[in-house]
């Protein structure tokens, strides 16, 4: 009394196509050796993969993006540690105004926000733009990791803190000889989560940005609109296979999603 | 008082929920005791006061004359050995009793922690990983790690639960040994009556955050004062005495087949040894063993019992 | 549970403090604006000028038709979709699950720029067209709002999706076998029996996409371009174009009164679902 599986086949494979089928698109159109984009691809060749590499402005900010990536969510995790031990083993008074405020990156639009540090940080207090990117990526970042680490200190029993602390190690003792190595893995699963979540984003980033200031995402819509040839194209797929990649490791050597 | 851990007047409360007020007890050195009740009649709370794991409200807990009432639980000297074993699941089995020497400095440490595993049995398994062991070994392996420290308190809670009938066996024995060996006074909670009279040298039986009654073992076990103490030690039959006091039989001591009263049989439990019948009567609900070589009564047979006043314990307070 | 309050204070404080400011304050600020007459004092000066401008009501209305439309259209896909999947093996279920939410980790704008080369002047649809002889030139598919629909489709089915094999899977286990058998077709399995077990998977799912929708700014950016703006790409014009922040700031509040309203959806409805490996 099955559906036949024809029929759920033929869905799985359309419902595929529709999702996955754009990046063989835009993977062959990348490919193309012509100067235009098109598909099916005018011959092949790597070129365009290559030339992504000389334009400087891609350089640039594929550095800048890293770098919010990477010491972001860093930010991130040294703020949201705690306070992920503080909510799954303290009984907090207001906890939920607290948690309220620590999610608040998840439920104001990005795009206001950039707004809003552009209109009242950056412009007023002649504050950097890159330190208000940097600041707004860590805050963007913070309820991911707050909420990972939060759930894997929630899979650690507070007895075995207990026992630490009663076999002689003072708190803080405690928490890095026998809470942090059991953590480990939640802890790089919210870095990952928080370096794919800033290296993609956009909303936040639109205002904040100036002249040789931009997210790698914003320069590519910004290029977008002056040039028509495939090299956004040829860094389109670079970033889906890095992306693709860094998950697929994560899945593999982590269990990835047993985090998310 | 010369007790060696004492607790004086010790009040203790989830916020402003009191679970124990004002509890005072003694225990003399290498004494092994019970702290028995029903949950949440503040046993397992008491015993994390004494480990440091909760700050009292008021009141004082010394261990070996030493004032230790709000000392961080690192430095009461004290090993505990919880239900769930609470090892560190990232280390080895060597690791796991090797941390509270490490966390001392202690000299000698290899030795010290294949001596201890030895005296659990666990030697050949110092290089496992704690998650691979069975629930037993675990146990086993909580107890070398809280020892090796050579606490001056030894805590255990519900050491026997987990195990089955052959392992808890095994296990008292072990524990026992310990006292022997070592001297360390022990004070372990426990919810099963049969636990606490198997293992403890003295048992303290709690209610509601007090202490009901107090003494040694057998003391409990034949002499209980209340209808709480007398119900929680198995003696299931409690009725008022012609002079107004309570009167309480275990059912051992009733006799059936003959005797001033009636009733109806209406169920029966097989225990090996006895035969219990539950037995409706003009007294209540009656509860009769008898020895299972005798022959048995049927259900909804008319029976005649006796309560002779002489097998009864006269309790103090209903 | 750990007793002193004021250590776990300590703790979570610098989190909520960093958010707050950055996230917060900023944003209540730019909100507040709109309700500042210009000699100062309260006013609702600039709800009406932004409602009574053609323009802004297009906008309006269309963000919220295009959210309706990808919203009704994902669940369609994703029911038949997620009832497939649930039907796979345990096996090539997880191969699938893994290929659904693979796009999820690609960068969005990677994601919506193969649209480009699919639906422009010589992409490859309209080789399609022009190959049948259907049009002699093709058809001006970018710039559409069918364009942004289709990009906004494809990027928030994914969430549909997962969330209704979350749902499925928490169905009583042959449900749809025993209605079967029991003499339903398949038209009632689902109406009787799929729909009403997977009512809170819908929801979440339908939320999310919705919300997701309303509120997007790179699919309507690339694939819509001034010609199709939505809520966020029209903010950003408003900005860039004409400094017009009493506009930004009304775009904003609805913006977040919209991301209030989802949320607090999502909260009450979002019990603890088992997450799957």
């Amino acid at each position: 009394m099955k559906p036949s599986s024809t029929a759920t086949g033929t869905i799985i494979g359309l419902t595929l196509v529709f999702l996955i089928g754009p990046f063989i698109v835009i993977i062959l159109a990348a490919l193309t050796a012509g100067n235009n984009l098109a598909f099916p691809p005018d011959g092949l060749s790597l070129k365009w993969f290559i030339k992504v590499f000389t334009v400087e402005s891609f350089r640039i900010s594929f550095l800048i993006s890293m770098f919010l990536a990477v010491f972001g969510t860093l930010t991130a995790l040294i703020v949201g540690v705690p306070a992920a031990y503080a909510i799954a083993r303290y009984d907090i008074p207001g906890a939920g105004a607290i948690q309220l405020a620590v999610s608040s990156p998840l439920i104001v639009p990005g795009i206001i926000v950039g707004l809003a540090l552009l209109r009242y940080l950056v412009i007023p207090t002649g504050f950097t733009i890159m330190a208000a990117l940097f600041l707004a990526h860590a805050a963007l970042i913070l309820p991911y990791a707050v909420r990972v680490v939060t759930s894997s200190l929630q899979n650690l029993r507070v007895d075995v803190e207990e026992a630490a602390l009663i076999l002689g190690c003072s708190r803080l003792g405690s928490f890095f000889r026998v809470v942090f190595p059991n953590i480990r893995g939640g802890i790089l699963a919210a870095f990952i989560l928080g370096f794919v979540t800033s290296f993609n984003q956009v909303p936040v980033s639109l205002f904040l940005s100036g002249p040789g200031v931009r997210t790698l995402p914003i320069d590519m819509l910004a290029y977008m609109e002056t040039t028509y040839d495939p090299s956004v194209a040829a860094l389109a797929c670079l970033l889906a296979i890095m992306s693709v990649g860094i998950v697929f490791l994560a899945e593999r050597f982590l269990g990835f999603s047993r985090y998310v | 008082m010369s007790d060696f851990v004492s607790v004086d007047k010790l009040t203790l409360a989830y916020g402003d929920a009191v679970a124990v007020p004002e509890l005072s007890f003694g225990i003399g050195k290498g004494e092994l005791i019970a702290l028995l009740g029903p949950s949440g009649c503040g046993k397992t709370t008491t015993m994390r006061a004494i480990a440091g794991l909760m700050t009292p409200k008021s009141g004082t807990i010394r261990i070996d004359g030493r004032d230790v009432t709000r000392l961080a639980p690192s430095l009461r000297e004290v090993g505990l050995v919880f239900q769930s074993y609470a090892l560190f699941p990232h280390l080895t089995v060597f690791e796991n009793v090797a941390f509270g020497l490490k966390m001392r400095k202690a000299p000698n440490i290899r030795e010290r922690v294949m001596a201890g595993l030895d005296s659990v049995g666990l030697r050949d398994f110092a290089n496992r990983l704690t998650p691979d062991l069975s629930g037993g070994q675990q146990q086993r392996v909580s107890l070398a790690r809280s020892l090796v420290v050579e606490p001056k308190v030894l805590l255990l809670d519900e050491p026997l639960s987990n195990l089955d009938a052959r392992l808890r066996l095994e296990m008292q024995m072990v524990l026992k040994d310990i006292q022997k060996t070592t001297g360390v006074t022990m004070i372990f909670v426990t919810h099963d009556q049969s636990e606490a009279l198997a293992l403890a040298d003295r048992i303290v039986l709690m209610k509601d955050g007090r202490i009901v009654q107090s003494g040694l073992a057998e003391e409990m076990y034949s002499a209980p004062r209340s209808r709480f103490a007398a119900d929680f030690f198995g003696f299931e039959n409690i009725l008022p005495g012609r002079d107004g006091g309570l009167l309480a039989w275990r059912p051992t001591a009733i006799r059936l087949g003959d005797g001033p009263h009636e009733g109806t049989i209406r169920g029966m439990s097989f225990g090996g040894d006895y035969r219990t019948y539950v037995i409706d009567s003009t007294l209540g609900e009656i509860k009769g063993s008898v020895r299972a070589g005798l022959p048995a009564f049927g259900e909804g047979e008319k029976v005649r019992f006796d309560l002779p006043e002489g097998e009864a314990v006269r309790l103090e307070a209903a | 549970m750990f007793e002193n309050k004021n250590t776990g204070l300590l703790l979570v404080l610098p989190a909520a403090v960093f958010a707050s400011v950055l996230f917060l304050l900023p944003v209540g600020i730019l909100l507040s604006e709109a309700f500042t007459g210009s000699e100062g004092g309260f006013s609702l000066g600039a709800y009406v000028e932004f409602f009574s401008s053609e323009l802004n009501n297009t906008v309006f209305w269309r963000s919220l038709r295009l959210g309706l439309w990808v919203m009704l259209t994902s669940a369609v896909i994703g029911y038949a979709a997620a009832f497939s999947i649930v039907q796979l093996s345990p096996k090539s279920r997880g191969r699938v699950f893994a290929l659904i939410i693979l796009p999820l980790m690609i960068s969005p704008v990677a994601r919506t720029y193969a649209w480009l080369v699919i639906l422009g002047r010589t992409g490859l649809v309209n080789q399609v067209i022009v190959g049948l002889g259907l049009s002699e030139e093709g058809l001006q598919l970018l710039f559409t709002e069918t364009a942004v629909f289709i990009g906004l489709l494809q990027l928030f089915l994914p969430l549909m999706i997962i969330a209704l094999i979350s749902s499925m899977e928490n169905m009583p286990r042959d449900v749809v076998p025993a209605a079967r058998v029991l003499g339903a077709n398949w038209f009632s399995v689902f109406f009787r029996v799929i729909l009403p077990l997977t009512r809170e998977g819908l929801v979440v799912g339908g939320t999310l996409v919705f919300a997701g929708s309303m509120t997007a700014y790179i699919t309507p950016a690339i694939l819509g371009g001034s010609k199709v703006l939505m809520l966020e790409t029209l903010l950003y014009q408003r900005v860039t174009v004409a400094n017009d922040y009493a506009a930004a700031s009304v775009i904003a509040m609805i913006l977040v009164v919209m991301s209030i309203v989802t949320n607090l959806l999502l909260k009450r409805l979002a019990k603890p679902r088992n997450r799957r490996a």
